[in-house]
């Protein structure tokens, strides 16, 4: 039997390799932030997994409006990224390794028996959305992914509840798995932000939001129906344009099946967007 | 309103330096066989940010385009943030 050893949710903000390498004084809770990046990277590494279920939000790279999924699983043997223009406006690096197939045909096929119709691709690029997050927590590039993009970006998104149950039927299919695969899942996000919107700059002012502190304090509560009761696109927008960002949470707290998180941090910067991380760590109780 | 045609010149220019470049060289000539609207055209000619943003250009987009757009011209994150704050948050879906 499959079993679920991790869930890890982590920030992907692309600027922040760039801060962590050049200026990791330049705000107190810059070096903090790298080391929740390490012990996430940690956490996964002692959970020992065979693949990672990697969730996160393209940012119009690899999807647009011409054909826009809602929810849409990797197939193809390889997936790599970052794309071009990312690397050359960002400090990001090359990230490439295999896409583990069978796990990727459980999930469609399991999607369809737990009431979620994923798309699915054989031919795709990884924007930063993946690769950042990976780069810290398996640099060596050497553990199987299968990528699973959400549309956090072009209205109209699917609202918090589909996320958390999409998060669940994962861990139905993930339960199912035959053989005794180790499966983690990793989501990346945000917590309130803006990126070419009025926000953009907010944490120059205002580093510690509201909107981020109690969104946090009711993860800690494993409060489900207050996390998605305020994670409407409203809401979401009314914090700023990439705060529907934060939904690939929610997507994990489904996985979780709502449970509290084992570990939960806020890293608040006047360089940059918040960062936040969470794990569960053994989820379904099993040994390490 | 062909939100979507803004949407996808500022994806092309943001994705593909050689559309930026071309772009820069003549932008009239770039979006001439575009489906766009009077407005929405002039104003991506001009990069006029303020009235994309009102007009419901995708943010994320917007602020790519303007960079691939004006290249070094481009303005400051902080003053592109402050020029866009009184105009709230229009619909950007298409």
């Amino acid at each position: 039997m499959a079993q679920l050893v991790e869930i890890i949710g982590v920030t992907h903000n692309p600027v922040l390799p760039g801060i962590f390498q050049q200026r990791m004084d330049a705000d107190p809770q810059v070096r903090p932030a790298w080391n929740n990046f390490h012990l996430m990277g940690e956490k996964l590494a002692a959970a020992r997994p065979d693949v990672v279920i990697v969730a996160a939000g393209d940012h119009l790279n690899q999807w647009f409006m011409d054909n826009m999924p809602p929810f849409v699983v990797g197939k193809a043997p390889l997936a790599r990224g970052p794309f071009p223009h990312e690397l050359s406006l960002h400090a990001l690096q090359p990230y490439e390794v295999p896409v583990d197939v069978d796990v990727a045909q459980a999930l469609l096929r399991g999607g369809y028996e737990h009431g979620v119709d994923f798309a699915f691709s054989d031919e795709f690029r990884l924007d930063h959305a993946f690769t950042m997050p990976l780069t810290y927590l398996r640099p060596a590039q050497d553990l199987p992914i299968v990528p699973l993009w959400t549309n956090v970006m072009a209205p109209p998104i699917p609202p918090a509840r589909r996320f958390y149950d999409v998060g669940l039927a994962i861990r139905e299919v993930i339960e199912a798995l035959p053989g005794d695969k180790r499966v983690a899942v990793v989501a990346s996000g945000h917590m309130a932000n803006g990126v070419g919107g009025p926000a953009m700059r907010r944490f120059q002012d205002n580093p510690e939001l509201p909107f981020d502190l109690e969104m946090k304090a009711r993860l800690e509560a494993g409060d489900v129906e207050a996390v998605l009761r305020e994670a409407t696109w409203e809401k979401l927008m009314a914090v700023g344009n990439g705060t529907p960002g934060f939904l690939d949470f929610v997507l994990l707290l489904g996985v979780a099946r709502g449970a509290r998180p084992s570990y939960v941090a806020l890293n608040a910067t006047r360089v940059t967007a918040a960062s936040f991380f969470m794990s569960w760590d053994a989820p379904d109780g099993g040994p390490r | 309103m062909s939100r979507y045609h803004v949407d996808k010149v500022m994806r092309e220019l943001i994705q593909d330096e050689a559309a930026a470049a071309a772009f820069r060289a003549d932008p009239a000539a770039y979006v001439a066989p575009r489906d766009l609207d009077p407005e929405e055209r002039a104003a991506l000619i001009a990069c006029d940010y303020r009235t994309l943003y009102r007009l419901g250009a995708h943010p994320f987009l917007l602020w790519g385009y303007v960079r691939a757009a004006q290249a070094e011209h481009a303005p400051e994150s902080r003053a592109y943030a402050d020029a866009l704050a009184p105009l709230g948050t229009p619909d950007f879906g298409t």
